[in-house]
């Protein structure tokens, strides 16, 4: 087990460390460089020389390079330029929102998407089937955004219930307050996370539904539902464990658009922010973080599934 | 007399909804009686898996099910889901064909073999761990204890199926199904398997019915057979009777296109055409167009005969069953191309060809150990002549095929190919080398480039060298196709157009198109219907025969080498064991494992399986990364003794026989007998 | 050549044969001719009269107007220009650079496999949107810079698809067939392996342009996509949504239009990869590349 973890880990240096030295070259690709991208266009020589200085650009870039990734490693991404903070600061404001965005989306898709997909899983190509499996793609196509405004129109403009902005309050503060401004982005990602995860139930269901060990289950004269309960359930169930970690790492990575609809403060937005105001240092932590949890996350699902699925040897 | 367990009656069943509807089982009628094996043979698309699953009410809800079912005293056609529920879950077992995917790979074997029984309230969950290992162990599987908390995946193929037999008989039905049980597995698996489950049907008493292809099978098992075709029985009787007299012209044919793994063969003797496709029926007898008797009777396409008493227990659906002539083998000896009496030069010549590859293991994927899979191999092909390699699945036979072809590099040893080196050739030099050497895969279905039209499929071999035109183009292509008994008008066709054993024609006639000298085979009609494989084994004769060409056949089925073959080579993990004349190899084996194989073979004769005794090998093949130490088949060997497990045999000529063979005991079964498959051989061995 | 002419014909008759794929098939080709034929239309996407800002729907403006005056209907149809073009643009650079890093990684395998995967892998290291929007941060706001940022997040996809195929194919005799009478890795290549590739390769494309409209859209939503004045379905939902009291209409309109066209990629991908690969249920969505939460 120890083994096949730290094998996982070993083939994730590469891509860390490409993807981390890819992050830090971009701010050598900015049109103006490191130094226009940190004292802006229109500086003048005398905020050059102080922003070189301070950021020692003048170093050959392999010592630039060694001393952000050292830097890096230890969760120092430097000072936010606009926001004047450490950027590790500014993202650990708005991580516990993002979390509590993705666990509240993670629940509703769940609670959504497994019921529709058994329903028509069960009876493939019955009216039940196609309503639901419509339902899937309708929930899957409509942008988030679009979806975000309509729901903002109905629940915030019209009748009022909910706000149209949603602020980040604490669950265990204020339970009620904390339901009211998640109600509205929960349900977006959760409803267009629903789709995905319904329709890859579904046809993982119909596959196992037609599988040999089902009529082998039949011959035995089992009822039907511990068929579907423990038979099929079981085998469909394991790959849809990976499909589920991928969503929960999608919405930690950031929520950007749902976040951006309904300006939650969360750790997409702040990207955004950073990016329409080139805050370079707080674009590299941020990317860096996401990469970070978004990595950690699917190793965690890679280990979980080797651990329960009973055919794959990690040793 | 006692009631049947099953009796059924004019079933039919149709599937496909709206529209079109296609019978697949067109009005059956049979009855299974307790202690009593009925054998249901045909060929793919008879309709006998699809009645084996009516009659439990198992069938998908798209089939349509009429006529009357009546099984322990319930009628299943008109029985609620519950009641049938109930029924299988007490008194119908059944084993299925794949042991690979019959069983659910996330739940251990113990809880499905008792979860049946479980959910018919006859065991306690707490009981059910100690019941699912007294079950295992009654179908002698080491370790029940441990083995009953293991995955599917734990097991070799033989244990999941001895698991499934387990499984099946837990609740002690009055019925057992069972679909191609064996079909899956090696001949030695296939012995130990059959074994059990004759075993556990005499303990319990229970009706059989058993689904096969395999004559063999059917002569060494049944009580009584039903033949079907076309989606009905054509002919039921006895077995001795059925193998001994066929009244019907279907079966009798399907008798004389099988070869035989216990005598001297004659030519076989294929049918005609193909087998018909449901709901494409040819009007009248579904068999008349292949018949040797009604072809254009007029009777015959008029009506379809029905099934009707010839005799006491018998009875045949045709129109002539009275007058079909008694004698089942053909008499037209086979024309066999003599090997040439000097000794040539070998076309080619195959010296300690090893072929290992590596096992990579640990975080940083290290090489750790070698799987051997062909471990010095040697042998010779002259030409004009039919070399077989055969053996078990895993024993290395097709490695060494596509190693001799350079499809896979060899580790070690020397390839040559008319007098010349070819291992370890580059790219172009080895290219060039293969125009005289060509390969004819397995699988039909796999082998042909589904975008190409079947024309430039056989072209593309001379395309790639270009020498389309030098050689004649066109018509070079409408020459193959001749050559291997294909209509020129197909040429434009691709290949989801044709049938198996059409497919294997144009596969043929690609690896003609270069005029090879030697062709490897491998198993080439081991994917067809018994009764094309023998049109098709007798035009890869009539070709060896007409272009002197020389065969190496790769095959697991030993009485289709003994039909083609000039000399025979064993394979046992990575190495051959005993080489021979074909005669010399199958009358008087001197390797206790060919003996083994060759008298775990089902032989189609009902006569010899009281008198034949067959050594049922223990164990199944062992991993070729660890194989045993010394003589790697000493583990499950008969004659083994302490030296064999120190020390590896060398391969080398016995006595003054044809035969070569690396074994410390090599020896006769018994002294005096000449041939293996007379009776009582065995059992003076054993 | 008669032969795919034939084949194709058949499969947009079957594509026509059943409800869904055929409206979702009618609905693009409308979209389509209406981008490519925009400028032959009495529509104007840029003529201001603020005098008549933020009017609902009426005879002369279908889709009513924006908060300049502009006529909503005819930003949609020359924001469908846009939309179609960049992720037009985008699946082209994501299927040429995609398929070969596959095709290569599928058949040689080894050093050659690992090293092209460990790239793609790279890319696949954040959610599309993230990648695109860093990529977007580098290059400048541009529609150059979303046409390349949304085709990089498509590579992975190609790559993959193409690579499983060659993986699954490469062993099958057929392939195995032409190495043994013969013929060169390369003309395997290209003459076996990828002829029998084009099937998931195609179908991929159309369910990737449904994930190329939909993050462009999103891009132009957050502001760093399409920059104004270019019509563009993101940037009429992002500058509709601070409208919502006054003009809904403004932001439900053009979301109409996006969803549908979003949907009918899907519809007809899902169509297509039963069609062309035989499997009815297909799972086209849910891989990591393709989620824009």
């Amino acid at each position: 087990m120890i083994g096949f973890v730290l094998r996982r880990l070993l083939q994730l240096v590469p891509v860390l460390l490409l993807a981390s030295t890819a992050i830090w070259a971009m701010i050598y690709a900015v049109p103006g460089g490191p130094i226009g991208a940190i004292a802006g266009d229109n500086a003048s020589p005398e905020q050059i020389a102080a922003a070189t200085a301070q950021f020692g650009l003048d170093r050959p870039v392999l010592v630039q390079y060694a001393d952000w990734l050292w830097n890096a490693i230890r969760g120092d991404f430097g000072m936010s330029i606009r926001g004047r903070a450490p950027v590790l600061e500014l993202i650990g404001q708005r991580l516990p929102a993002t979390l509590q965005l993705a666990v509240a989306a993670t629940i509703v898709s769940l609670v959504i998407g497994i019921p529709v997909a058994i329903a028509s899983a069960l009876r493939p190509g019955s009216w039940l089937d196609r309503v639901l499996s419509a339902w899937s793609a309708m929930a899957l196509g409509v942008p988030t955004f679009w979806l975000g405004i309509l729901l903002i129109l109905v629940f915030a403009v019209e009748l009022r219930w909910l706000p149209s902005a949603s602020a980040y309050v604490p669950i265990w503060e204020n339970p009620i307050g904390a339901l009211r401004n998640l109600a509205l982005p929960a349900l977006t990602l959760g409803i267009y996370v629903s789709g995905i995860l319904a329709r890859f139930l579904r046809a993982s269901l119909v596959s196992e539904l037609r599988a040999d060990y089902v009529r082998t289950a039949r011959s035995k004269g089992l009822p039907e539902r511990q068929i579907v309960g423990v038979h099929i359930l079981r085998n469909a169930l394991l790959p849809f464990i990976t499909i589920v970690g991928l969503m929960m790492a999608n919405f930690i990575g950031g929520a950007v658009v749902t976040e951006a609809v309904f300006t939650y403060p969360g750790i997409g937005r702040l990207l955004i922010q950073a990016i329409t105001t080139r805050d370079y240092p707080l674009i590299q932590g941020c990317i860096v973080v996401i990469l970070v949890l978004y990595i950690a996350i699917n190793l965690a699902v890679d280990v979980l599934y080797a651990y329960i699925d009973p055919r794959i040897d990690y040793r | 007399m006692v009631d049947p367990v099953l009796s059924v009656r004019g079933l039919k069943v149709d599937f496909g909804g709206e529209g079109r509807s296609v019978p697949v089982v067109r009005g059956v009628d049979f009855d299974v009686y307790p202690n009593e094996v009925l054998c249901i043979v045909g060929e793919s698309g008879s309709g006998k898996s699809v009645t084996s699953l009516a009659v439990t009410g198992l069938l998908s809800e798209t089939a349509r099910v009429d006529g009357s079912i009546r099984l322990c005293g319930i009628d299943v056609t008109t029985a609620a889901p519950e009641t049938l529920r109930q029924m299988r879950g007490r008194d119908v077992g059944f084993i299925f064909q794949d042991p690979t995917t019959t069983l659910n790979p996330v739940l251990t074997v113990g809880r499905q073999i008792t979860e049946g029984e479980v959910a018919h309230g006859r065991l306690k969950k707490a009981d059910a761990h100690a019941r699912a290992a007294e079950l295992l162990r009654e179908v002698d599987i080491a370790d029940p204890q441990g083995r009953a908390g293991q995955y599917p995946h734990q097991f070799s193929g033989g244990m999941r199926q001895r698991a499934v037999i387990a499984m099946a008989m837990a609740g002690q039905p009055k019925l057992i199904i069972a679909d191609e049980p064996t079909t899956a597995l090696d001949v030695t698996v296939q012995a130990q398997v059959l074994a059990v489950l004759a075993r556990r049907q005499a303990e319990l008493g229970s009706a059989v019915i058993l689904i096969t292809h395999d004559l063999g099978v059917v002569a060494e098992v049944a009580d009584r057979v039903a033949v079907m075709y076309g989606g009905r029985i054509v002919e039921t009787a006895p077995v001795a009777e059925i193998f001994a007299s066929p009244r019907h012209p279907y079966t009798r044919a399907l008798l004389r296109s099988v070869p035989r793994i216990d005598t001297s063969d004659s030519r076989l003797d294929p049918i005609p055409g193909q087998p018909p496709i449901p709901g494409a029926l040819p009007k009248g007898c579904a068999f008349q167009p292949r018949c040797a008797v009604g072809r254009d009777q007029p009777l015959c396409v008029a009506e379809e005969p029905s099934l009707s008493a010839v005799g006491d227990n018998r009875q045949s659906a045709c129109h002539f069953a009275e007058k079909l002539p008694a004698e089942t083998m053909a008499a037209e000896p086979r024309i066999h191309a003599e090997a040439p009496p000097s000794k040539p030069e070998p076309l080619l010549a195959v010296e300690g060809l090893k072929v290992h590859f590596p096992v990579k293991t640990g975080v940083l994927r290290r090489t750790t150990g070698w799987v051997k899979a062909v471990d010095g191999v040697s042998l010779s092909v002259n030409p004009g002549e039919t070399v077989s390699l055969v053996g078990e699945s895993g024993c290395g036979k097709t490695t060494t095929g596509r190693a001799i072809m350079g499809l896979i590099k060899a580790t070690g040893g020397s390839i040559r190919f008319a007098g010349r080196s070819i291992r370890d050739l580059d790219g172009g030099a080895m290219r060039k080398a293969r125009r005289e050497m060509q390969y004819v895969f397995q699988d039909p279905y796999a082998s042909l480039n589904p975008v190409k039209s079947v024309e430039d499929i056989v072209a593309e071999p001379l395309r790639i060298h270009g020498i389309y035109d030098e050689m004649g183009g066109a018509r070079r292509i409408a020459e193959l196709f001749d050559m291997v008994g294909l209509s020129r008008t197909m040429l434009g066709r691709f290949p989801s157009e044709f049938s198996g054993g059409q497919k294997q024609r144009i596969g043929i006639a690609r690896a003609l198109a270069l005029q090879p000298k030697l062709l490897i085979l491998d198993e080439p009609v081991a994917a067809l219907d018994v009764s094309i494989q023998a049109q098709v084994i007798n035009l890869l004769q009539d070709l060896q025969r007409e272009l002197g060409l020389a065969y190496l056949f790769i095959a697991h089925n030993l009485s289709v080498v003994r039909h083609v073959s000039d000399r025979v080579a064993v394979m046992y993990l990575g190495r051959i064991v005993e080489e021979s004349s074909r005669d010399g190899l199958y009358d008087l084996p001197v390797h206790p494992y060919t003996q083994s194989l060759l008298s775990a073979a089902p032989v189609p004769d009902p006569a010899v399986r009281d008198t034949r005794r067959r050594i049922v090998l223990e164990g199944e093949i062992p991993n070729p990364a660890s194989p045993p130490t010394g003589c790697t088949f000493h583990p499950r060997c008969f004659r083994a003794t302490p030296l064999c497990s120190a020390e590896a045999p060398v391969f080398d000529r016995y006595l003054d026989f044809p035969t070569r063979t690396a074994c410390h005991h090599a020896g006769p079964l018994a002294e005096g007998h000449r041939n293996i498959f007379a009776p009582g051989v065995l059992e003076a061995a054993t | 050549m008669s032969r795919f002419l034939r084949k194709t014909l058949s499969i947009l008759a079957r594509l026509m044969a059943s409800k869904g794929s055929a409206l979702a098939l009618i609905f693009l080709a409308t979209i389509t001719l209406l981008a490519v034929f925009a400028d032959f239309l009495p529509l104007n996407p840029v003529a201001q009269k603020l005098a008549n800002a933020l009017k609902g729907p009426s005879a002369t403006n279908w889709f009513g107007t924006d908060e300049l005056g502009r006529d909503i209907l005819a930003r949609v149809v020359f924001g469908a220009r846009t939309s179609l073009l960049t992720a037009g643009g985008a699946v082209a650079i994501a299927a040429l650079a995609g398929v070969p890093i596959g095709l290569v990684a599928g058949f040689f395998g080894g050093w050659r496999d690992a090293a092209l995967m460990r790239f793609v892998d790279v890319l696949l290291a954040l959610p599309a949107i993230l990648f695109a929007m860093a990529m977007i941060a580098v290059l400048g706001r541009s529609q150059a810079a979303a046409l390349i940022a949304v085709g990089l997040t498509g590579i992975p996809s190609f790559a993959r698809i193409t690579r499983a195929q060659v993986l699954t194919l490469r062993k099958r005799d057929f392939v195995t067939a032409v190495e043994a009478f013969g013929g060169t890795a390369t003309y395997n290549m290209f003459r076996t392996i990828l002829p029998n590739s084009w099937s998931p390769i195609f179908v991929q494309v159309v369910v990737l342009c449904s994930v190329a409209i939909l993050l462009e859209a999103a891009l132009s939503f957050l502001g760093v996509g399409v920059p104004p004045p270019t019509p563009s379905w993101g940037e009429m939902l992002r500058t509709g949504k601070s409208y919502l009291h006054e003009a809904p209409y403004y932001a439900v309109l053009p979301g109409i239009v996006l969803t549908l066209t979003i949907l009918s990629f899907d519809v007809l991908g899902r169509a297509l990869s039963g069609l062309l690969e035989g499997r009815r249920d297909a799972v086209v969505a849910p891989k990591a590349e393709e989620v824009t939460s």
